[in-house]
């Protein structure tokens, strides 16, 4: 048995958590859910020693676990699973899997990759090919890659700290599946997550966390999908409304038959597809179909090999506005101030610069205005982002794109990893946006997200993108046409 | 700019405590050996103005490090390009005769900021059309200036009489204006500082600047928001390389008066210990390369009344950067960063309404 007793923890002013108290059996899945911030992951990093907890213990099996020492927590059998996979990005899958317990006395590379496929298959994984490194692979082969290195330890407790973030709904099936059957071999899985319909499709127990206190404990047969998330939140977000098209709108961004090439690989395979004013259209697809590059080159950041790009409407390059996949990489810049990123989008930019001189005052402004009207909650336009929660710096990004005044807004992955307030939120704003004449074009591996909120919804796949016909408009046809699928 | 006055002070006081524990060790005074420094770099008017003096050409190759560097271009070739600048300015020297000494001046360190800049937007090119790396593009650049330098004054550059490797002297209406002979304090330092105003308004008062600072944070960032990376690197390494060759058309107009081999000491290397030491801020610049020249200007009395050899005041240079480098505040955020990026930074306060 897995127990935390009296956990309480602090970072600086605020308390994380207080007095928390968490049990875990045996041969049970564990859901431990929660809004961004309600403690989960420090619960969890203090569990397994990445942190040491200002007071309380935590035992497993009785044995009591020394606080602090991810390496004794290891040792004790515990291992965790993180929430963005850490991995070397320019080491092939072997060398970042000899890191784990398949690590052999003498480096011997074709020993762990012989152990990995072992355990691949008694698994059910299938591993990516032979010495590729991990920067060519999908989120999802990067998360299956870490609980196999998580599992190669033989660990009695496995934490996985929101897993199925970046997983299809093709994958999830199978990721469950798995947590089922490592249940069975009388481990103890914690499943961190926010998503209350995975928890309650797989959890033996649920404990609910919020603002740093245990709310509720109970079991998927004694609650529902409503009453977890008012215990979660407090409240239910308005559910956000799918937007009318305007069938007699002009379109204001028309993709015609892009394609391109790279290493000898078809990202974009002619694609093809128009904008009108007013609407929340959706591509849905698995990670690492050609999303990412079709995004580089809406944002300019890359040029298509053929094909072409066109805003209608006389209009100029800020009529765009992307919001790019990976926030903390590509869409803010961390270490520089909030007003710094704001004036990251051109068009802001050029709305606080006078012949070439940056008006600091005019920036900081401006940002003040966005993080009012945005409620985004931060200690003011001279913070850096890096102070941001994941939550607020989407909020940011999402009302950076809307203050650039585009036409257009092109949004990837926005709500990956955001809860279900934050999520709302962003929705509500590109609803907004969208009402008042904008277009948005919405790319995401998150059916649900796409389901709720758009209207015209399109399918990538291996670089070909096609609209959904009337019929096909449920998460079981969309994520056969997401594989491919597509007689 | 206090704060960052203060880190070095501290930075400074640590690495001469450390310093005087040797120095113990050795048996020799550590009272008297950094009375002598100070007295050697501050000690006379004399001493004062060659502190200065030596402290110039530090600014200006200072300088372009942090110009490159806020960009994230890592330009190891501040002495190649220093020395471009002095090859440019030395060969059209002798020629400014006829010209009023403004007019004279002004030419040689257009030529100066020319033969830097060629220098350093050769690598910049090279970067943002080849995919060049320019740290070795720009350490590449040094050893072409170097043997460029040594050819000249060999061979097409060499005075009249041809007896010695240096050049022909420039034109006396070129030479700097000089204050308060037979000191060598000219108008050199001057233009340095004016520079590095320029810099500090460029990089932190500008549109452009900030593009080049969110690029040197973010390259992958800055190509989503439109910013020129091409453009902005090419441009960046030429005004980088201007700066290093503006140092040494100064070097030549106000000290040697001609080229010989091995003008530079080293200068642009030294600068990038400048430029980290000021965290790349350009008016700390001005001040770091003050120290640095201090210690320079203060080695030989030390070494002439103590028998301290003068290589200790680069041990000490290398102390201070490196305590100034470990106590970084941004450095150990970077390091914090990357051993705990699950844990968000700002979480909400107990009792406020969930993070959403």
């Amino acid at each position: 048995m897995l127990l935390a007793k009296n956990i309480t923890k602090r970072f600086g002013q605020t308390l994380a958590l207080d007095c928390v108290d968490f049990e875990a059996h045996r041969g049970e899945i564990h859901a431990l859910v929660g809004e961004n911030g309600a403690g989960k992951t420090t619960l969890m990093n203090i569990i397994a020693g990445r942190l040491r907890p200002d007071d309380g213990e935590a035992s497993l099996d009785d044995a009591a676990l020394p606080s602090g020492s991810a390496l004794a927590a290891l040792k004790a059998g515990i291992a965790a699973v993180n929430q963005s996979p850490m991995l070397f990005e320019r080491m092939t899958w072997e060398e970042n899997l000899a890191l784990g317990g398949f690590e052999t006395d003498r480096f011997d590379l074709a020993a762990v990759s012989a152990r990995a496929r072992n355990l691949a298959e008694h698994l059910g994984f299938k591993l990516p090919p032979p010495g590729s490194t991990i920067e060519e692979r999908s989120m999802a082969e990067r998360v299956r890659l870490e609980v196999l290195r998580a599992l190669s330890f033989g660990p009695r407790v496995l934490i996985l700290d929101e897993p199925t973030g970046v997983l299809a709904p093709s994958e999830l099936t199978s990721f469950l599946d798995l947590l089922r059957r490592l249940r069975g071999e009388g481990r103890i899985i914690v499943l961190i997550t926010h998503k209350l319909r995975e928890a309650l499709a797989v959890a033996d127990r649920i404990t609910v966390l919020r603002e740093g206190s245990v709310v509720a404990r109970t079991t998927p047969a004694e609650t529902s999908e409503s009453e977890l998330a008012r215990t979660m939140i407090g409240e239910l977000p308005p559910l956000s409304l799918a937007t009318p098209v305007f069938a007699g709108a002009a379109a204001v961004l028309s993709i015609e038959d892009v394609s391109l090439e790279r290493g000898g690989h078809r990202w974009l395979d002619g694609v093809s597809l128009s904008l009108r004013s007013g609407e929340i259209a959706g591509i849905a697809g698995v990670d690492g179909n050609g999303q990412t590059e079709l995004v580089e080159i809406l944002a300019g950041a890359r040029r298509a090999d053929s094909g072409e790009i066109r805003l209608l409407q006389g209009a100029d390059n800020a009529a765009l506005a992307v919001i790019p996949e990976n926030r903390d990489l590509v869409g803010l810049i961390l270490e520089m101030t909030l007003w710094e990123n704001v004036i990251l989008a051109r068009p802001l930019r050029e709305r606080t610069t006078r012949h070439g001189w940056l008006d600091r005052s005019r920036a900081v402004e401006l940002c003040g205005e966005l993080l009012n009207r945005f409620r985004i909650r931060a200690p003011g336009p001279e913070a850096t982002a890096s102070a941001l929660s994941g939550g607020n710096r989407q909020r940011l990004e999402v009302a950076r794109a809307v203050a650039a005044a585009p036409k257009v807004i092109v949004a990837h992955n926005i709500c990956r990893g955001l809860d279900l307030a934050g999520t709302a939120d962003v929705h509500r704003t590109l609803a907004d946006f969208a009402a008042a004449g904008g277009a948005v074009l919405l790319i995401s591996s998150d059916l649900d997200e796409l389901l709720e909120t758009c209207g015209r919804l399109f399918v990538i796949s291996r670089g070909r993108v096609r609209e959904t016909r009337d019929g096909e408009r449920d998460a079981e046809k969309l994520g056969m046409l997401m594989a491919g699928d597509w007689s | 700019m206090l704060n960052s006055f203060a880190r070095a002070a501290t930075a400074l006081l640590l690495a001469a405590a450390i310093i005087a524990g040797v120095l113990l060790a050795l048996g020799a005074s550590p009272i008297g050996v950094f009375a002598a420094l100070a007295e050697g770099a501050f000690g006379s008017w004399y001493a004062l103005t060659d502190t200065i003096v030596r402290a110039t050409p530090l600014i200006f190759t200072g300088l372009a490090i942090s110009v490159s560097f806020s960009g994230a271009l890592w330009n190891i070739g501040a002495d190649g390009q220093l020395v471009a600048g002095a090859i440019a300015a030395g060969a059209i020297g002798p020629y400014l005769g006829g010209w009023p000494r403004p007019i004279a001046i002004l030419i040689l360190l257009i030529a100066g900021a020319a033969g830097g800049a060629i220098w350093g937007g050769i690598c910049g090119w090279l970067r943002a059309r080849r995919d060049t790396n320019e740290v070795i593009s720009t350490i590449m650049m040094n050893f072409v200036a170097t043997q460029l330098l040594s050819w000249g004054v060999h061979g097409p550059l060499i005075e009249a009489s041809g007896a010695y490797p240096a050049s022909t002297p420039i034109a006396d209406s070129a030479r700097m204006y000089a204050f308060f002979p037979p000191t060598r304090l000219n108008l050199g330092i001057g233009i340095a500082v004016a520079l590095a105003v320029g810099c500090y308004l460029l990089l932190f008062k500008t549109s452009v600047g900030f593009e080049v600072r969110a690029m040197g944070r973010n390259r992958r960032a800055a190509t989503f928001f439109g910013i020129p990376i091409a453009r902005l690197t090419i441009g960046i390494l030429a005004l980088s390389g201007a700066l290093a060759g503006v140092g040494g058309a100064v070097q030549v107009s106000a000290i040697t008066h001609r080229l010989y081999e091995k003008l530079s000491p080293g200068w642009g290397f030294e600068g990038i210990a400048v430029a980290l030491v000021a965290r790349l801020n350009p008016l700390g610049i001005v001040a770091s390369a003050l120290l640095f020249g201090a210690l320079d200007n203060g080695s030989q009395a030390m070494q002439r009344s103590q028998g301290v050899s003068a290589v200790l005041v680069q041990v000490i240079q290398a102390l201070v950067i490196m305590i100034l480098l470990a106590f970084d505040t941004r450095v150990f955020a970077g390091l914090r960063s990357r051993i705990a990026p699950a844990t968000p930074t700002m979480r909400p306060a107990a009792g406020a309404p969930s993070d959403a």
